[in-house]
């Protein structure tokens, strides 16, 4: 019986120290992060995304996105920024949940991303990054979503 | 899920600039819904060049439908191989992979 407990014990250890290897790449906040997907509003999904952190507003990275946008389905973002990010995540308030995009910008590369998302109605869009020495920098803008496409 | 990604990739002065499309209805679970259909989005995209990591997303279904990203990195040069690995939401991966012109 004894010799039983003992096996067990040594398979749990196993799987214990085999369980962090796995992702060692990259990182996938889906799985990271998961309630960071389920918020329903921009701030409680950059504090599970980012923590308690203080977020500072900066000039230093450029969003480009429309004020107008005559189709909801497809916003074209830009961001762009000089800044050492290590993290750069894209929230709106406009859909059911918030968070929509976050890139993990590899060593030495400088953040330059275009793409384009989804909004159902006019709202704020928000952006932040955290820098490698673990600030949190923001900036945010509001994007006019014309439904039906009739661009007034 | 996706049936095929469109690459392209330019070198110019060791900057390699990247536009890439991926094919996804990017239905979230409302929209899913809506059009009678099951959720299906990309969560997981990473883009390898020279066995690094050159670009990484986690996304949601509120990218638009067929995610088209452009980006630029360094570090690569003509010739070099770029793989796109994506995930979605089923768990199902997919690559591709272009040369660098």
């Amino acid at each position: 019986m004894e010799r039983r407990n003992f096996l067990s014990m040594g398979v749990v250890a196993a799987a214990a120290i085999l369980m962090p290897t796995t992702g060692l790449m990259a990182t996938n906040f889906r799985e990271t992060k998961a309630k960071a997907w389920d918020a329903e509003k921009s701030p409680e999904a950059i504090k599970a995304m980012f923590g308690d952190g203080e977020l500072i507003p900066t000039d230093k990275i450029k969003m480009t996105a429309p004020k107008l946008a005559e189709n909801g389905g497809s916003i074209p973002i830009r961001l762009k920024s000089d800044l050492d990010i290590e993290t750069i995540a894209f929230f709106q308030d406009a859909n059911p949940r918030s968070a929509t995009v976050v890139f993990s910008v590899p060593e030495g590369q400088k953040v330059n991303y275009s793409f384009r998302v989804k909004m159902r109605q006019t709202a704020y869009v928000t952006v932040v990054a955290k820098t490698k020495d673990g600030k949190l920098h923001t900036l945010n803008k509001e994007i006019d979503v014309s439904i039906g496409g009739c661009g007034g | 899920m996706a049936k095929d990604m469109k690459i392209k990739a330019k070198e110019k002065n060791g900057v390699v600039n990247v536009k890439v499309m991926f094919t996804s209805l990017m239905a979230d679970a409302e929209e899913a819904e809506k059009k009678k259909i099951k959720p299906e989005f990309i969560t997981y995209i990473v883009g390898k060049s020279n066995d690094k990591v050159v670009f990484e997303a986690t996304t949601s279904g509120f990218m638009s439908e067929n995610p088209l990203m452009k980006f630029s990195f360094t570090g690569a040069k003509k010739g070099d191989e770029l793989e796109f690995t994506i995930t979605d939401n089923h768990g199902k991966t997919e690559t591709g992979s272009k040369k660098i012109k």
